[in-house]
């Protein structure tokens, strides 16, 4: 807890450097700049967690630390799974041959390219400039595509409440703003949760595996899964044990994006066609007609 | 509703009327029951009333969604037909099956409204706005295109009603209609493939033997299919129930496209499961495999046998069996895609509520009703001069 603090401090120093260079790139690069950084839908350094499994305890203060912060129902009973009334929750996965669980924090893994934005019939969902998928319970008309495209099983819906909405981890957006850690990381006794800037969190994972190779499985999990994720694991065992999903390195939401972008060309398209071969068949309809005038009319309808 | 339909049929000729009204009876029925599910989950909310999960949030509602706007095809397929393509042979054809089109997409929003969890910010698509999102799409494609039906009904009422102001609404409406219908092919070949593409964002939950990059090309060519089934299906039904003789060319006609797009769509279906090296997962992969076999052999290649061998193609009722069986495999495939090809942790089932099922027959059943009374008392076989004589 005493040094998480500094951490933090130190991260906002360099929150304000990437800032102050960001938008010297802005300016020197303005008229490069493509719509999609306009819009701030993605940052590749933006806020991220660094969770080494192999140093959590199990010990649920994460888990009830968010369940206290975001006001969810039943603020002491352990979460066993996401739900409407836990973001987070740690999976005390059994490990083969070994008397201790291996212990997965899950919650959001605030996607850098999320499918659950680019699903979302109202744009609802978000992603930040800073990191954090966020959510707008404003906006949403609880259709659940989100839950389809998202691989990870992370937004979940209040199906007892007859006027439901979805939920899910926002980062502490809120906290963020006021200066402070998410509080799953503030929470954390065991030192397992790490946060800053994502590249400085990956070069952290990197420095730990290096310096103890026996302890770490020599990868670290969402540096590229799904096109990478804010969320980064590091483990002991194969992280096919972990329970995370084995995603390749293409956005999930590519392929449909691909199609949707080209909308307006495929409408213009068959617009376009529609109205050509109107105005062709049209014109051999009326020449026809010409020729038959003299037909009895039954002959036009028969054939 | 195929029953109530065939209660109909069987009987017609010993008491045609009594029978009439025992199917129309029937389907009140259903609709006052139906429609008592429907209030009770808006009420109650959809954890109480269906057996949704967070695991398997769509069910039989977004099944019957995506087979009826599929099947609704047959609206934009016929109007494309006689208003662009002049294909005036099938005139008589049109309107039941533009008719069928705007029942069955009143009957998906009223499904749609069932299935949000927030129907009452159902409208929330016109303000805000996703470019990205296959569903913003399909939500603004369907809100002008049900608009776009309604307009190319009017015609159906406006020469049932006998008033200067109508005459002039007609006359306008017979203006624009060429407008009309290019503008509606265009909505429906956007939101039809775009049905496909909602399932792009899903690789890792939609089995392999149906995701496919090319699905928007699959999605729409299979609603041209249906669309075609069922308007073939239309002109039949409409027929019998004025009891006016139906024109075999028509039907002939009919079901003959509707099998020349079955085979197009056969060979797109093959040949992406050989171009990805997918197809020897028709016998590897377990029950999705008997899934596949079901949608195809029933619904694909056994219409198909019936529309091409000419044996089988000179049986008087194979251009009726041949659509039904061409709809069954478009209800299979949409039901394949959303439910039965969906790969699900180990743990998880869903077998749908009670109220699912009374709230969907509900509506379907409000929508063969009204297409019924449609046919009845709008002039869906145009008794005034055509437009382009």
């Amino acid at each position: 807890m005493t040094t998480q603090p500094t951490l933090s401090r130190r991260d906002f120093l360099k929150t304000a450097g990437v800032g102050a260079a960001a938008v010297t790139a802005t300016c020197v690069l303005g008229s490069q700049a493509s719509p999609a950084s306009a819009s701030g839908s993605t940052s590749e350094n933006g806020w991220a967690m660094l969770i080494d499994t192999t140093r959590c305890t199990g010990c649920q203060s994460c888990a009830l630390a968010c369940k206290e912060v975001k006001s969810r129902p039943n603020p002491t009973v352990e979460p066993t799974a996401l739900s409407s009334e836990a973001y987070s929750f740690i999976d005390l996965r059994p490990a083969p041959g070994a008397e201790k669980t291996i212990n997965v924090k899950r919650q959001c893994m605030h996607c850098q390219h999320p499918a659950c934005v680019s699903a979302c019939t109202v744009g609802a969902l978000r992603k930040t400039a800073d990191g954090p998928v966020t959510y707008d319970d404003k906006k949403c008309i609880g259709c659940r595509y989100c839950q389809y495209a998202c691989p990870f099983g992370v937004p979940t819906y209040d199906w007892n409440n007859p006027l439901g909405l979805i939920h899910k981890c926002d980062l502490c957006v809120q906290r963020l703003a006021e200066g402070e850690m998410p509080a799953c990381v503030a929470s954390c006794p065991a030192g397992a949760l790490h946060f800053g800037r994502r590249s400085d969190m990956l070069a952290q994972a990197r420095a730990r595996i290096r310096s103890n190779q026996r302890r770490y499985v020599d990868k670290v999990y969402g540096e590229y899964e799904a096109g990478g994720t804010s969320m980064l694991y590091l483990a002991g065992v194969p992280f096919s044990q972990l329970g995370l999903p084995e995603l390749g390195e293409q956005t999930i939401s590519h392929q449909a994006e691909a199609v949707m972008t080209k909308t307006p060309v495929i409408a213009a398209s068959v617009a376009t066609l529609a109205t050509g071969l109107y105005w062709l068949l049209k014109r051999r309809d009326l020449k026809l007609n010409e020729v038959q005038v003299t037909l009895p009319q039954e002959d036009q309808d028969g054939h | 509703m195929a029953t109530n339909l065939h209660v109909e049929q069987s009987s017609s000729s010993a008491v045609p009327l009594l029978n009439r009204r025992m199917a129309l009876a029937l389907l009140g029925l259903m609709v006052l029951v139906g429609g008592l599910a429907g209030i009770i989950r808006l009420f109650a909310g959809l954890g109480r009333t269906t057996a949704l999960v967070d695991a398997y949030p769509w069910g039989i509602w977004i099944g019957f969604d995506f087979t009826l706007i599929a099947f609704a095809g047959a609206g934009f397929t016929m109007a494309g037909l006689a208003h662009v393509l002049h294909q005036h042979k099938y005139h008589d054809a049109v309107r039941p099956a533009i008719l069928a089109g705007l029942a069955g997409y009143v009957a998906v929003l009223l499904l749609l409204v069932l299935d949000l969890g927030r129907p009452d910010r159902f409208y929330h698509f016109i303000f805000f706005w996703n470019f990205h999102s296959p569903l913003f799409e399909i939500s603004w494609c369907v809100l002008l295109y049900t608009t776009v039906l309604l307009l190319e009904v009017s015609p159906c009422l406006l020469e049932r009603i006998n008033r200067p102001l109508s005459e002039k609404l007609l006359r306008v409406a017979t203006m624009i209609m060429p407008v009309v219908a290019v503008v509606g092919v265009t909505l429906s070949s956007l939101h039809q493939s775009t049905l496909g593409t909602l399932y792009l964002n899903m690789p890792h939950r939609l089995h392999a033997l149906w995701y496919s990059p090319a699905l928007p090309v699959l999605f729409f060519v299979s609603s041209i299919m249906a669309g075609l089934s069922l308007a073939t299906l239309a002109y039949g039904g409409a027929s019998y129930v004025l009891r006016r003789p139906a024109k075999r060319a028509i039907i002939d006609g009919l079901a003959r496209l509707a099998g020349w797009v079955a085979l197009l769509y056969l060979v797109l279906k093959l040949g992406d499961l050989l171009i990805s090296g997918e197809l020897a997962l028709i016998w590897s992969a377990g029950a999705y495999s008997a899934w596949w076999w079901l949608e195809m052999s029933l619904g694909l290649i056994l219409p198909l046998a019936l529309l091409f061998i000419p044996a089988l193609r000179r049986r008087p009722w194979t251009p009726v069996i041949a659509p039904l069986l061409l709809l069954f495999g478009v209800m299979m495939n949409r039901f394949n895609a959303t439910m039965f090809g969906q790969l699900l942790p180990a743990n998880v089932n869903y077998s749908p509520h009670i109220l699912e099922w009374l709230s969907t027959l509900g509506i379907i059943g409000a929508a063969v009703m009204a297409w019924l009374l449609g046919v009845r008392f709008l002039a869906i076989f145009e008794e005034k001069k055509a437009a382009h004589k």
